[in-house]
C-alpha cells in the first residue's frame, strides 16, 4: 500500500470538492460492496438460527461447563461494549478538546459506536436461561409488587447500555442532519425525496445553525462521561463479585482503558479498507492514522500496566485464592489464551513507538487485527479462566466452546457489519460540514459558533 | 401409619385412580410453566387412608438385597413416591442406603415387562393373557413329571416356603441362588465352629475393627446395619473413638474409612490373620481355654513369616495385633466378595480363629442370627450339570439372573438352553428372561403381599401400597393358580390368593392371648415382627486344627507384565441388579466418582510405567476372555493389581442397562472348584488400544490445597479442644478455646430480624434453620444423595452432560486426598457432603437481578424457580458452587413414563433455564409449619427432618432450628470441632461441619 | 312459557335469599330449606346463557349448597385438613342420588348420568375451573382455619348462587394472592408458596 502523501495536515480541496467527494460515496454501489453485505447478512443469519436453537432447546447447546456459567456470550458482550468507547471518545471528548484530527474520522467512529452498542445490547437477552422473561429485568409496575433488584450489577448494566445507546445514537443523528441536507441538494428523483425527509427540513439558516451547534456541544458534553461510566459499570459485573480474578478495585479504569484500546483497534480495522473503498485517501491521511496509533499506544501502555498490576497484587495480597487463580491463568490449562491476551495487547501495541510503523497502513491494519483478537481473549480469559478455578477445588472444571458459541459470535459480527455497510452507503461517512470548517474561511457574520 | 388388613379395602383400592386431584407437579413436567391439570378426576370410592394432598405411609420391607431393611413407603394420591427407613426395624433403624431407596425406580422402571408373554414359533415374544399363561405353565409342569428345577433369589419367607412346597410336591428341586452368597464364610464357620450360618456382627460394640477385604460398608451382609454400628464405634464422641484398620489389595469405600489401610499382596491375608492370632496367643492371656490347643497350629505363622508373604513390615503387624488384642471388644471381619480369592475359606477360618483368641466370639460376633443365605455356588453348578445332562425339562427362574451373574466361561446359558421349557417371573426382560419361553412378570415388592426373614427373629412384611403399574401378577398367586388347576400332588397347596396363604402361615405366629386381627394389624403397622434370636454359643470344632495358609493359586500362567485381576462389587450396582436404575447409574461411585460406565483402575506407578493416561481404553485379557474399558488411575491399589467394578455390561435388562459398560465377570473362571466363585483369582495382561474415552466423573481437584474445606483434628487435639482452624497451623495451640459456633451462625441475625419486625414485614419471631455435618461419622456412602434425588425431583442428566460437569446433585460428596504423595506416606481420604450452605450473608442474593435468590425470614437462602430468568450470576458468585442450572429440559427425558409417577407433588419440577439448589427441604419445613399451625402448637425439635438427614445411615447430618438452644443442632453447632467451609469469606453459612478426627499415625 | 320464567325468576330470588342467610353451609331455619321440591328449574335457554364452562354433568351448586344448604366440606371433604380440597367421590354422590331422582326432566337426565357413571365404575371428568400453576402451593386448610366460613367465598365467589360455577377471581394471578396478604399484613415470603 502506498505510503501517504506528506503534509496532508491542511486539506487542499475546496468546499465544493469536499461535498462532491463525500456525496459520491453514496448512491449505487459496486459488486464488491454487495458481496460484503451478503457475507455480513449470511453471518447474521447463522447467529439468528443459533439463537432460535437456543430458544428451543436451551443454553445447554453452548459449551457451558459448570463452574463456568458465563463464557463466550458475556465475553462477546463486553467486547462489543468496549468497541463502542473509542467512537464516543473520538467524537465527543476530542470534540470538546477541539482536536483537529478528529473531524475526518469521527462520523465513521460514531456510527461504529452506535452499531457496536446495538450488537452488545443483544447479549443480555441471548445469554439468559429464559430469554422470554427478559423484560423482568426492567422496572415496571405490576400487581405482584415485584421489582428488579437494584443492588444487582446486572440491573446497572441494563441502565448503562440503554443510556449509552440513546445518547450516542442521538449524537450521531444530530450530527448527520446538515450533511444529509448537503447530500439532498446533490440528489435527484426518489433519492432526493428520502434525503429530504431525513434532513428534517434543514435549510442552513442562522437559527438552525445556532441550535445545531449548541445541541451538538451539549450532546458531546453528555456523551463524555459515558466513556468512563458505561464500561466502569460493565466492569463491576465482575469486580462486585467474590470470584478470585474478578474481585479487583483496579477493574473500572482497567476496563475503560481496554475498551478504548480495543475501540481504536476496531476503528483502524474499519477505516483502512474504508478509505480505499470510498476513494477518500486524500481525506484520511497519515496525520489521522498517526494520531489513532498514538492513542492506541497510550491505552495499550495503560493495559500493560494493568496486567502487571493484576499479577503483582495477586502475589502481594498473599491471598491463596487470587494467587492460584493467576498462576493458572498463566500456566494452567488456559495458558495459551492468557498469553494471547498479554502479547496481543501489552506487547504488540508497543510497536507504535516507531513512527515507521505508525504510518505504515499495512502494519497498522495487521496490528489492529491482533488488537481485536487480543481484546476478545482478554475478556475470555478474565471470565472463563477465573470461573474455572475459584474457591472450591472439587468444583473446578474447564469448558470448551461449541458451535452454539461460535454461531452467536459470528452472528454478532454479521449484525454489526450489516448495519455499518448499510450506513456507509446511505449516509456520509465523513462529516462534510465539519471538514469545511477546517478549511480557512472568511467569516461574514458574527454568531454561528 | 395406616394398615390394609381386610381384603375388602384392597378391593376398594382397586378403584383408586393414579390420577389424583392434586395440582402438584406430579404429571405436568413443564415445571415452571403455567400449564396445568385441566381435568378433575375424582375417586369412585373414598378410601380411608388416602386424603388428597396428604402423604400416607405404609410399612414394608426392602428387597434390594438380603439384609431385609424395614421400609416406610411414602405414598401420595395412591402413588409410592419415596422409600424411607422404618425406625422400628432392628436392622436399619430408620436409615436406608442408596440402593434401597432406588427400589422405587425398579417399581416405575420403563424397562418393566407390561404383561405375560410367550415365545412364538419365530422366536419372538408375544403378548398373552394371564389365564393362557397359567394354563401353559400348568400343562408343562404337569407333563414334566418331576424333571423340574426352580432357581430363586427370593429371601427366606412364606413365599420361599410355598415355592419349595410347590416344587417338591412336583418332585422338582429348588436352588436358592444369590450371586454374593459368602460361601467361604459359611464353610469357615462349619470348619472352625461347626456351625453352618452367617453370624451377626456388632460393629457398634467393637472398639477396634480389622477388615481383611470385607467391604462391610458396601455390599457385605447388611451394610446399613454395619454403617450404623461403625458410626457408633468410629464416630468421635466425648473423647472416645474406635479404630479401624483395613487390609486388602484394593482400597474400597470401607478401606477409605479406615484409619490405616495397608495394601497387601493379593491373597496373602490369611497368614496375616494367623500371625496376629499367634502373637496374641503367645503374648496375651484371656483367650478361651480351648484355644490353647491351637498354639501348635499357629506357631509357624510368625509375624516375620507374614511380613514375608504380605509385604508389610513385621513391626506393623505386631503393633496392630497388640492394639487389636488390647481393645475389648474388637472385631475382625473377612469374606468380602471383592477379596474372594482361592484362599478365601482359609482366610475366613483364620479370621474366625483371630476373633476367637481375642475373645470376640459372642461379643461382637454373634451366632444364632443366621443371616439369610442361598444354597451356594456349588449347588448352582450341580444344577448346571443336571441341565447339561438333560435331567431337567422345566426351569422356573424367580428373582435371579444367573445368565448374567455367572461368568460366560461357565457356559451356563448353553446348559440352560437344554431345558425344553423355561419360565421367568422377572419384572424385566433380563439376560435370563430373554432365554426363556414363558414370561410371567411378577409384582414389584411394593405391589404385592409378601414377607421376608432376613435373619432369625426378624420377619418383615410387605403389603401392596398401590395398584400394580402394569399387568403383572404376584408369583405366589401364579403358583397357587397352577396348583388349583393341576390338583393331584399340589392339591394340598390351596388358598384363594397368596394373601390368604400368607395370613394362614402367620396364624402360627400369633402370640398367646391376642387374636389374629389385632396381631396382624399391629404387624402391618410396625412392618413385621421383630424379636432377637437366642445367641448360639460356639466352641472350637475339630476342624479348627486344620487352619493354615497356602499361597492362593491364580488362573493363567505367571508372566512378566501380568496383573492380578480384581472384579469387585460397588455399593451402587451390587451384583448388577442396580444397572437399570438411572439414580444409581448417575450416582457417582463413592470411591472413584465415576458415573454411567465401566472403568479399569490402575496404580499411578503402573500408569507411569505403561504411560497410560486417564481415559485411555485398555484391553484386559485373561485365559477366559477379554474386556475393554477406559483407565482410571487410582492410588488405592496394590501395584500388582488391576480392578474393574462388577454390575455393568448387560446385554438385556432394559434400555438403561443394555450395552452400557463391560461385564468384569467375562474375565473370570466360571468352572472354578471350591464351592464359590473366586472374584480375585485371575491373571490378566493389560494392552493399550490407543483409543480414548473421556471418563464421565464428577471428580474435580482431589486436593483441597490447604483451603480448610475438609478439616481434621488428631485425637489428642480433639480431646484438648483445639479449633480446627488452629489445628491447621502447625499442631495448633494446646487447649486454646474455640469460640462458640452458634455465635458466628447467629451473628447479626437478630438485628436483621428486628429490622424486619420494625418494618412490619414479619410479625413473629422466626426460627433459623441450620445443619450440622459430622465428618467423623460420614462415610461417603452417598445415601443422602439418592434421598435428595427422590425428595426433590432432581433429574438425572446422563453421561454426556456429566462430561460437561452438569450433574444436578443438590448435595454432593466431595472426596479429598491427604498425603500419599511420597512413597510410604499413608493416603488419607476425607469425605465432605456439600449442599447449599444457606449463608446468612449470602453472595448469591445481591447479584440476582430479579430477587429469585433472596433471604427468607427463617434464614433460608430462598430460590424462587418461577422468578428466575437464568442469568447464572448467583452461581458465579457462590464460593461453594452448590447451585445447579437446568441447561436443557432435563426433566423431560429423566421423568419419562412411568418414572414420572415417582415425582413428589410438593416440589416443583424445574423447567430449563432456571437455577436450582438445595432448599433445606423447604417443602418439609412448610408442611410441618402448616401442620403445627393447624394444631395450634409451635414446631418442636425434630418436627422437620431433611431427606438427607433422614436417610444418612451413620446419622452424620443433623438439621433443626439453631435459635432454639435446646435443639440438637444448636448443641452440636457449638461443638469445639465445628467449623465452616471457607470461613474467611465471612458469608456466615448455616451449615456447620464437625472436623474429622484422626488417630495419630503410628509405626 | 311466561309461568316457567316467572317460577324460575322467583326461584332465583328465593335461592338468593337462602344463600344470603346461610353462608358457609350453616343450617338455618328457613322455610325454603324445608321445601324439598326443586323450584328453580332453568330452561335450556337460560342454561345456555350461564357463565362458566359446561360440565359433563350439569351439577347445580345453587341447589346443593344453596337451597339444600349442604356444607361445602360435605363433598369437598379434605379442604379443612389438607392442601387439596378433594373432589366428591362417586360414592358421595350416590349416597343421596340412589334415592333422589330429581323432579324436572333436566335434573332427571343429569342424575341418570351420575348413576350410569357409578354403575360403569367410570369417574366423571369434571372440567377444572380454579387452577394454580404447579410452582405455587396453596394450603387450603390453613386458609380455612384463618378465615373461617367466609374462606371459600373469598376466592371462589358465592358458589351458592351459581347454577353453574365460573371463575370469579383470577386465582392463578399472583396479584390476587398478594393483595390479600398485603392488606392483612401476613406472610409475604416467596417460599411460603413457591418451592
Amino acid at each position: 500500500m502506498a505510503t501517504l502523501a506528506h503534509d496532508a495536515h491542511t486539506p487542499t480541496q475546496t468546499h465544493a470538492e469536499v461535498t462532491r467527494d463525500v456525496v459520491n460515496t453514496l448512491g449505487t454501489a459496486g459488486r464488491g460492496y454487495f458481496m460484503l453485505l451478503g457475507l455480513a447478512v449470511a453471518m447474521f443469519l447463522v447467529g439468528a438460527v443459533t439463537f432460535v436453537a437456543l430458544l428451543k432447546y436451551g443454553l445447554g447447546l453452548a459449551g457451558y461447563t459448570p463452574p463456568v456459567m458465563w463464557s463466550v456470550y458475556i465475553t462477546t458482550f463486553v467486547f462489543w461494549i468496549g468497541i463502542g468507547h473509542a467512537g464516543t471518545l473520538i467524537s465527543a471528548i476530542l470534540f470538546l478538546f477541539r482536536s483537529p484530527w478528529r473531524t475526518v474520522v469521527y462520523r465513521a467512529t460514531e456510527a461504529m459506536t452506535v452499531f457496536a452498542v446495538m450488537t452488545a445490547a443483544l447479549f443480555p437477552i441471548i445469554h439468559i436461561g429464559r430469554q422470554w422473561f427478559f423484560y423482568w429485568l426492567l422496572p415496571y409496575p405490576n400487581s405482584r409488587y415485584l421489582w428488579p433488584n437494584f443492588k444487582s450489577p446486572l440491573i446497572w448494566d441494563v441502565f448503562a447500555i440503554t443510556t449509552y445507546f440513546t445518547v450516542s445514537s442521538t449524537f450521531l443523528v444530530v450530527g448527520l442532519v446538515p450533511d444529509v441536507a448537503a447530500a439532498r441538494d446533490k440528489m435527484f428523483g426518489w433519492r432526493k425525496k428520502i434525503y429530504e425527509i431525513a434532513s428534517l427540513g434543514w435549510k442552513g439558516t442562522h437559527e438552525q445553525w445556532r441550535h445545531y451547534t449548541r445541541a451538538y456541544l451539549y450532546l458531546a458534553a453528555l456523551a463524555t462521561p459515558l466513556v468512563l461510566s458505561v464500561h466502569s459499570v460493565v466492569s463491576w459485573d465482575f469486580a462486585m463479585s467474590l470470584v478470585p480474578g474478578w474481585h479487583g478495585t483496579i477493574f473500572a479504569p482497567y476496563f475503560v482503558a481496554g475498551a478504548i484500546y480495543s475501540g481504536v483497534g476496531m476503528v483502524l480495522t474499519i477505516l483502512i479498507p474504508l478509505r480505499k473503498a470510498l476513494k477518500l485517501e486524500h481525506m484520511f491521511t497519515e496525520y489521522h492514522f498517526d494520531n489513532l496509533a498514538k492513542l492506541t499506544l497510550f491505552t495499550g501502555s495503560i493495559l500493560f500496566y494493568a496486567y502487571a498490576m493484576e499479577y503483582f497484587v495477586a502475589w502481594y495480597s498473599a491471598n491463596k485464592f487470587e494467587q492460584t487463580s493467576f498462576w493458572l491463568r498463566a500456566f494452567g490449562p488456559m495458558w495459551w489464551a492468557g498469553w494471547t491476551m498479554i502479547i496481543c495487547n501489552a506487547f504488540v501495541s508497543q510497536l507504535f513507538w516507531f513512527k515507521k510503523i505508525r504510518t505504515n497502513l499495512t502494519a497498522l491494519f495487521v496490528i489492529s487485527i491482533f488488537i481485536n483478537i487480543g481484546m476478545w481473549f482478554e475478556r475470555y480469559v478474565i471470565i472463563v479462566s477465573s470461573l474455572s478455578n475459584d474457591f472450591e477445588p472439587w468444583a473446578w472444571g474447564q469448558m470448551n466452546p461449541t458451535w452454539a458459541d461460535w454461531g452467536i459470535l459470528m452472528g454478532s459480527f454479521g449484525w454489526f457489519g450489516m448495519w455499518f455497510l448499510l450506513f456507509a452507503r446511505t449516509f456520509p461517512v465523513v462529516a462534510i460540514q465539519e471538514i469545511k470548517e477546517t478549511i480557512p474561511w472568511p467569516r461574514l457574520r458574527k454568531g454561528g459558533h | 401409619m395406616t394398615d390394609e388388613s381386610t381384603s375388602e379395602q384392597i378391593d376398594r383400592r382397586k378403584f383408586l385412580k393414579v390420577l389424583g386431584v392434586t395440582g402438584g407437579g406430579a404429571l405436568a413436567l413443564s415445571g415452571c410453566s403455567t400449564d396445568r391439570v385441566t381435568k378433575l378426576i375424582p375417586y369412585l370410592v373414598q378410601s380411608e387412608d388416602q386424603v388428597p394432598g396428604v402423604a400416607t405411609y405404609y410399612a414394608s420391607t426392602c428387597t434390594e438385597c438380603h439384609a431385609g431393611c424395614g421400609l416406610h413407603v411414602k405414598t401420595r394420591e395412591a402413588r409410592a413416591i419415596k422409600l424411607e427407613g422404618n425406625p422400628e426395624h432392628p436392622v436399619n433403624a430408620g436409615k436406608l442406603c442408596a440402593r434401597g431407596q432406588a427400589g422405587l425406580q425398579g417399581l416405575y422402571n420403563p424397562g418393566r415387562l407390561k404383561g405375560p408373554k410367550a415365545r412364538a414359533a419365530d422366536g419372538s415374544f408375544q403378548e398373552i393373557t394371564w389365564d393362557e399363561a397359567i394354563n401353559r405353565l400348568a400343562d408343562k409342569v404337569g407333563a414334566a413329571r418331576g424333571k423340574i428345577a426352580v432357581i430363586t433369589g427370593a429371601a427366606p419367607g412364606t413365599f420361599s416356603d410355598l415355592l419349595s412346597a410347590w416344587t417338591t410336591a412336583l418332585g422338582g428341586q429348588v436352588v436358592r441362588y444369590h450371586a454374593f452368597d459368602h460361601e467361604p464364610m459359611r464353610a469357615a464357620n462349619r470348619q472352625v465352629f461347626g456351625i453352618d450360618e452367617l453370624p451377626a456382627y456388632d460393629f457398634a460394640k467393637a472398639r477396634y475393627i480389622v477388615s481383611f477385604g470385607a467391604d462391610f460398608l458396601e455390599t457385605w451382609l447388611a451394610p446399613v446395619e454395619h454403617q450404623r454400628g461403625f458410626a457408633e464405634s468410629h464416630g468421635y464422641q466425648d473423647g472416645q473413638m474406635g479404630k479401624h484398620v483395613a487390609f486388602g489389595p484394593r482400597m474400597s469405600l470401607t478401606g477409605m474409612n479406615a484409619d490405616e489401610w495397608h495394601a497387601i499382596r493379593p491373597g496373602s491375608d490369611a497368614v496375616l490373620a494367623l500371625a496376629m492370632a499367634n502373637l496374641i496367643m503367645s503374648e496375651r492371656t484371656g483367650a478361651p481355654a480351648d484355644a490353647n490347643g491351637l498354639r501348635g497350629v499357629l506357631a509357624p505363622h510368625t509375624p516375620e513369616a507374614a511380613a514375608q508373604e504380605t509385604g508389610l513390615p513385621a513391626e506393623a503387624i505386631k503393633r496392630i495385633a497388640r492394639e487389636f488384642a488390647s481393645a475389648k471388644p474388637s472385631l475382625a471381619v473377612a469374606g468380602g466378595v471383592g477379596n474372594q480369592h482361592r484362599g478365601a475359606t482359609e482366610l475366613c477360618a483364620a479370621v474366625n480363629i483371630l476373633n476367637y483368641v481375642a475373645g470376640n466370639v459372642g461379643q461382637t460376633v454373634n451366632f444364632g442370627a443366621a443371616l439369610a443365605a442361598g444354597d451356594g455356588y456349588g449347588s448352582m453348578n450341580d444344577l448346571a450339570k443336571r441341565l447339561d445332562a438333560g435331567e431337567v425339562t422345566v426351569v422356573l427362574v424367580h428373582e435371579a439372573n444367573p445368565i448374567y451373574s455367572l461368568p460366560k466361561s461357565s457356559k451356563f446359558s448353553g446348559k440352560f438352553a437344554k431345558a425344553t421349557f423355561k419360565v421367568s417371573t422377572s419384572l424385566f426382560l433380563d439376560e435370563t428372561a430373554r432365554e426363556c419361553d414363558l414370561l410371567l412378570p411378577g409384582h414389584h415388592a411394593l405391589e404385592r403381599w409378601d414377607d421376608a426373614r432376613p435373619r432369625r427373629g426378624v420377619t418383615g412384611l410387605m403389603q401392596p401400597v398401590m395398584q400394580p403399574v402394569f399387568n403383572t401378577m404376584a408369583t405366589g398367586d401364579v403358583l397357587l393358580k397352577v396348583a388349583q388347576r393341576l390338583g393331584g400332588p399340589l392339591a394340598s397347596i390351596s388358598a384363594p390368593s397368596f394373601e390368604a396363604y400368607l395370613k394362614t402361615a402367620w396364624q402360627t405366629q400369633v402370640p398367646r392371648g391376642s387374636d389374629f386381627d389385632t396381631f396382624w394389624r399391629g404387624a402391618l403397622q410396625r412392618g413385621g415382627v421383630y424379636g432377637s434370636a437366642p445367641a448360639t454359643p460356639v466352641r472350637l470344632a475339630p476342624g479348627a486344627q486344620q487352619v493354615g495358609y497356602h499361597k492362593p493359586a491364580f488362573d493363567g500362567t505367571e508372566t512378566a507384565g501380568d496383573f492380578i485381576f480384581s472384579a469387585y462389587p460397588t455399593s451402587m450396582l451390587h451384583d448388577g441388579r442396580g444397572a437399570n436404575r438411572p439414580w444409581l447409574l448417575e450416582m457417582s461411585d463413592p470411591v472413584t466418582k465415576i458415573t454411567w460406565h465401566s472403568w479399569v483402575e490402575i496404580h499411578p506407578d503402573v500408569a507411569r510405567d505403561l504411560d497410560v493416561q486417564e481415559g485411555e481404553i485398555l484391553r484386559l485379557t485373561s485365559p477366559f476372555g477379554s474386556i475393554e474399558a477406559p483407565a482410571y488411575v487410582y492410588p488405592g491399589l496394590h501395584p500388582g493389581l488391576v480392578a474393574v467394578p462388577l454390575g455393568l455390561g448387560h446385554t438385556e435388562f432394559g434400555e438403561y442397562a443394555k450395552g452400557r459398560g463391560v461385564n468384569a465377570l467375562d474375565l473370570l473362571n466360571g468352572e472354578a472348584p471350591g464351592g464359590f466363585l473366586p472374584y480375585l483369582a485371575t491373571r490378566v495382561s493389560v494392552a493399550k488400544t490407543g483409543k480414548y474415552q473421556r471418563v464421565a466423573k464428577t471428580e474435580g481437584n482431589v486436593r483441597q490445597l490447604g483451603r480448610g474445606i475438609a478439616d481434621a483434628l488428631t485425637l489428642e487435639q480433639a480431646r484438648s479442644g483445639v479449633a480446627p482452624a488452629l489445628a491447621e497451623k502447625a499442631g495448633g495451640h494446646e487447649g486454646e478455646e474455640n469460640p462458640p459456633r452458634e455465635v458466628a451462625a447467629l451473628k447479626g441475625w437478630r438485628e436483621e430480624q428486628q429490622e424486619e419486625a420494625r418494618l412490619g414485614a414479619y410479625a413473629q419471631d422466626f426460627p433459623k434453620w441450620a445443619m450440622v455435618v459430622d465428618l467423623a461419622r460420614c462415610t461417603g456412602c452417598s445415601a443422602c444423595v439418592t434421598a435428595c434425588y427422590a425428595e426433590n425431583n432432581i433429574p438425572t442428566v446422563g453421561p454426556e452432560q456429566i462430561l460437561r460437569g452438569r450433574e444436578m446433585t443438590w448435595i454432593r460428596i466431595e472426596r479429598y486426598y491427604e498425603g500419599g504423595e511420597s512413597p510410604g506416606e499413608p493416603l488419607e481420604t476425607r469425605f465432605v457432603p456439600v449442599m447449599c450452605q444457606h449463608c446468612g450473608n449470602a453472595p448469591c442474593e445481591p447479584v440476582c437481578p430479579v430477587y429469585a435468590a433472596y433471604h427468607t425470614a427463617d434464614g433460608l437462602n430462598g430460590q424462587v424457580y418461577n422468578r428466575c430468568v437464568g442469568t447464572r450470576y448467583c452461581s458465579n458468585n457462590c464460593p461453594y458452587k452448590v447451585r445447579y442450572f437446568n441447561w436443557l429440559a432435563y426433566g423431560q427425558q429423566a421423568f419419562r413414563e412411568p418414572l414420572n409417577l415417582q415425582l413428589n407433588p410438593d416440589v416443583t419440577v424445574r423447567a430449563r433455564g432456571v437455577m436450582e439448589k438445595c432448599t433445606f427441604c423447604v417443602q418439609r419445613i412448610r408442611g410441618a409449619q402448616n401442620q403445627a399451625r393447624m394444631e395450634d402448637r409451635t414446631l418442636a425439635d425434630g418436627d422437620v427432618v431433611t431427606a438427607c438427614a433422614q436417610a444418612c445411615p451413620s446419622s452424620a447430618i443433623v438439621f433443626g432450628n439453631i435459635k432454639d438452644p435446646g435443639s440438637r443442632v444448636a448443641r452440636l453447632a457449638s461443638d469445639q470441632r465445628g467449623y465452616h467451609l471457607l470461613e474467611d469469606l465471612n458469608v456466615r453459612p448455616s451449615v456447620t461441619y464437625l472436623a474429622k478426627v484422626l488417630h495419630e499415625a503410628e509405626g | 312459557m311466561r309461568t316457567l320464567a316467572f317460577v324460575g325468576g322467583g326461584a332465583l330470588v328465593l335461592s338468593a335469599v337462602v344463600g344470603a342467610t346461610t353462608l358457609g353451609g350453616r343450617a338455618s331455619p328457613h322455610p325454603a330449606a324445608k321445601d324439598t321440591t326443586i323450584v328453580s328449574s332453568l330452561t335450556p335457554g337460560q342454561i345456555a346463557k350461564l357463565p362458566g364452562p359446561r360440565q359433563p354433568i350439569f351439577f347445580r351448586h345453587d341447589i346443593h349448597a344453596g337451597q339444600f344448604e349442604i356444607p361445602c366440606r360435605y363433598c369437598h371433604y379434605s379442604v379443612a385438613v389438607a392442601s387439596e380440597p378433594g373432589m366428591p367421590t362417586m360414592e358421595t354422590c350416590m349416597g343421596c342420588h340412589l334415592v333422589i331422582g330429581g323432579t324436572d326432566s333436566i335434573a332427571k337426565a343429569e342424575i341418570t348420568k351420575v348413576r350410569k357413571a357409578w354403575n360403569d365404575k367410570q369417574p366423571i371428568e369434571w372440567v377444572r375451573i380454579h387452577t394454580l400453576a404447579n410452582f405455587a402451593h396453596f394450603p387450603h386448610q390453613r386458609h380455612l382455619k384463618a378465615m373461617g366460613p367466609m374462606a371459600c367465598l373469598t376466592c371462589h365467589g358465592d358458589v351458592k348462587r351459581m347454577p353453574q360455577v365460573y371463575l370469579v377471581n383470577k386465582v392463578n394471578n399472583m396479584g390476587f394472592c398478594t393483595n390479600c396478604h398485603m392488606q392483612r399484613n401476613i406472610n409475604k415470603d416467596c417460599t411460603a408458596c413457591h418451592y
